[in-house]
């Protein structure tokens, strides 16, 4: 332990709370990209199951809900709906997956530097 | 005299945003404490409470986070339904829908081609409008909705900066006065 003048006193300088400022926003988006990254791989899952028992069906009509309501619409038109919704959630979920990878790149960075300044005195890992 | 509300003399200080105060980083604790007046107790006192309001507004801005991000998708749900009436106006041929009348009754219902549509303004009110009236109000709520939810995002995230920056400078208070104490035990007992 040491009592020297450069003991357990490092100094915070504006541009060292930046970058911590900086690395808890990266944090918590984290955390909220990974929730709705597992959202919309739910909801991919469940187009997939529909898709398939709609194949599986011998009816003419299915029942499609829109908004509130189930609406009578033809077989093939569901089919299309749904191949549409999929396509906008997984292009939803690439772009969910890539900001995740930048995010924790630039989380990766932030301690290296952060580490770097401060050692021992700081905690940069998840609780 | 620079006080810690100017925000045009010091770029290290943040005046407030929409009612939350900002947090005056510290650049040294000891000009710090003795600009405040305070003993360290008491700043740490200061700095605590200070943090509890931040928490308290933060609930506040979260709950307000959740309501808009589930009315959004509503809208989106509405503006949806009118699409599929205005589509299906052109063909002639009627909307057979199944709908709740309660919570596991469903009944048929035959929706003619129409022109208007009835929209759900809050307050037990409801209004007519025609198909493309109600697109453009829905639109419309839904833009002010999606902005709003921009504006509260940053705000948190400005709020979570002051309570970083708090939080921090708690630490460093506490530590100095830490830093204090053994220094003055080291000189109380001057035999090594």
């Amino acid at each position: 332990m040491q009592q020297g003048p450069g003991g357990s006193e490092t100094e915070v300088t504006w541009e060292d709370q930046q970058n911590i400022n900086k690395f808890g926003r990266l944090n918590n988006r984290f955390h909220e990209l990974e929730d709705e990254i597992k959202t919309a791989k739910e909801t991919n899952d469940n187009l997939e199951d529909a898709s398939n028992e709609l194949i599986l069906t011998d009816e003419e009509v299915v029942r499609f809900q829109i908004g509130e309501v189930f609406a009578h619409v033809p077989k093939e038109e569901v089919e299309t709906r749904i191949e549409e919704m999929k396509e906008v959630t997984s292009k939803n979920l690439e772009k969910l997956e890539e900001e995740k990878e930048s995010v924790l790149a630039q989380m990766t960075e932030l301690k290296t530097i952060l580490y770097g300044k401060f050692k021992d005195s700081i905690n940069l890992e998840e609780d | 005299m620079a006080a810690a509300s100017s925000s045009s003399t010091s770029p290290k200080t943040t005046t407030e945003r929409r009612g939350i105060p900002g947090a005056q980083f510290v650049e040294d604790v000891e000009t710090y404490l003795s600009q405040t007046g305070l003993d360290v107790n008491s700043a740490l006192a200061f700095l605590q409470e200070r943090l509890q309001q931040y928490k308290l507004v933060e609930m506040k801005l979260l709950a307000q986070q959740r309501d808009l991000q589930a009315k959004i998708p509503d809208i989106e749900k509405c503006l949806d339904v009118v699409a599929t009436l205005q589509a299906k106006k052109g063909t002639g041929e009627a909307l057979i829908a199944d709908f709740e009348v309660s919570e596991g009754i469903y009944s048929r219902a035959r929706i003619e081609d129409s022109d208007s549509v009835c929209l759900w303004l809050g307050a037990n009110v409801m209004l007519e409008y025609s198909c493309e009236e109600a697109t453009s109000l829905l639109k419309k709520n839904l833009e002010n909705a999606k902005a709003s939810l921009e504006v509260l995002i940053a705000d948190l995230q400005f709020l979570r900066d002051q309570v970083t920056i708090t939080q921090v400078t708690i630490a460093r208070v506490y530590n100095w006065d830490v830093h204090q104490r053994r220094i003055r035990q080291a000189a109380a007992t001057p035999t090594a």
